[in-house]
């Protein structure tokens, strides 16, 4: 989960996650190039003690000003587009989950060994134990193998939502009507935080969504199953 | 930026942050960068001005060269981690295999040996 005051990503728990992080330090490194140019271009209008007004052509500037910014952006387009295939590839999904979302909750289906379904309520201040944390954590938490591809399916009941677990990279909005589609695989076990990502009404702050990943051994022994 | 480290794990060098947004500590290759830039902008100002004595146009080629070198070698160490990354994980895939199958027909040593003795 992100702590207080953290402006930057989330330590990554999926490849694509990893990638996107590189690609953020890429455009901002190309980002911070930029600013610099444009600030001491800036001081340098402040010092300068040419006063001509009526300067007019420009030919070999306007050329430079034109092919650069078009490199730039294409240095940043490439990275760009790779990530964005990469996120569409198909990798043959070992589990699929169906999280519907809800006026002001999450609902979530085991559909592939039985009919396991249950609700997601953010867990009320007052039902909080020592050391849970306030407006994220779940009553029911989505139990998740690692190092295993896993397919969810999202769609809402009601009025629009959006799942997203940052760590992830996970964002997919959660449209009445429609079935929407993403699939992610995690590195590493642990417990991991998101929350709905879509304004939805009175409580839309208060609908987190909990993922519990863990080894693939103890997922196999079927603790998600006896809820 | 992450949650406080475990006991046992490194501590997580204090960001500093260029302009406000660029965590120089914390991001791969740009503390390198950034410093080869630095003596870039430096050499090649300063080199400029020996020459030809002007201090304007010295100072645009000191920041031109910053831009240019920082740039070269962010590509350069870039290139250089994201091959690094490609081989860790070859080589953990790799070991988490001959964990799982030595001793099996499936064991990637056996089928290397089995390929180098034909």
């Amino acid at each position: 989960m992100a702590h207080a005051a953290q402006v930057g990503l989330q330590d990554a728990t999926s490849p694509i996650m990893e990638e996107l992080i590189t690609f953020h330090d890429h455009a901002l490194m190309i980002i911070f190039l930029i600013c610099f140019l444009v600030l001491y271009a800036l001081f340098l209008t402040l010092t300068t003690k040419l006063t001509n007004t009526n300067i007019s052509d420009a030919q070999e500037m306007e050329t430079v000003w034109t092919i650069l910014p078009a490199i730039i952006l294409v240095l940043i387009a490439l990275p760009s587009l790779r990530i964005l295939y990469m996120t569409d590839e198909v990798n043959n999904p070992s589990l699929t989950i169906k999280s519907i979302g809800h006026q002001w909750y999450w609902t979530y289906e085991y559909t592939d060994y039985g009919g396991l379904i249950f609700n997601s309520y953010m867990l009320p201040p007052l039902f909080l134990e020592p050391g849970d944390l306030r407006l994220l954590d779940v009553d029911n938490r989505v139990v998740l193998p690692i190092e295993a591809p896993i397919r969810m399916m999202i769609t809402s009941q009601d009025v629009l939502h959006s799942w997203a677990v940052p760590t992830l990279g996970l964002k997919t909005d959660a449209i009445p009507g429609r079935l929407n589609q993403t699939t992610f695989t995690a590195t590493r076990p642990g417990v991991y935080y998101g929350q709905c990502s879509e304004i939805c009404g009175a409580n839309h702050s208060f609908m987190p969504i909990v993922l519990e990943l863990i080894p693939l051994k103890i997922f196999e022994m079927g603790p998600v199953f006896t809820l | 930026m992450a949650a406080p480290p475990e006991p046992g794990e490194p501590e997580e060098r204090k960001s500093l942050k260029l302009l406000g947004f660029l965590d120089v500590e914390n991001t791969p290759c740009a503390r390198h960068s950034i410093l080869y830039g630095s003596l870039g902008s430096v050499v090649a100002g300063f080199g400029h001005f020996l020459f030809t004595s002007e201090i304007r146009r010295s100072c645009d080629v000191g920041v031109g060269g910053f831009i240019l070198v920082t740039l070269g070698c962010w590509f350069h160490c870039r290139y250089n981690y994201a091959k690094q990354r490609i081989q860790e994980r070859i080589a953990r895939e790799e070991i988490k295999k001959k964990i799982l199958y030595e001793g099996t027909h499936l064991d990637p040593e056996r089928k290397h040996n089995g390929s180098s003795s034909n």
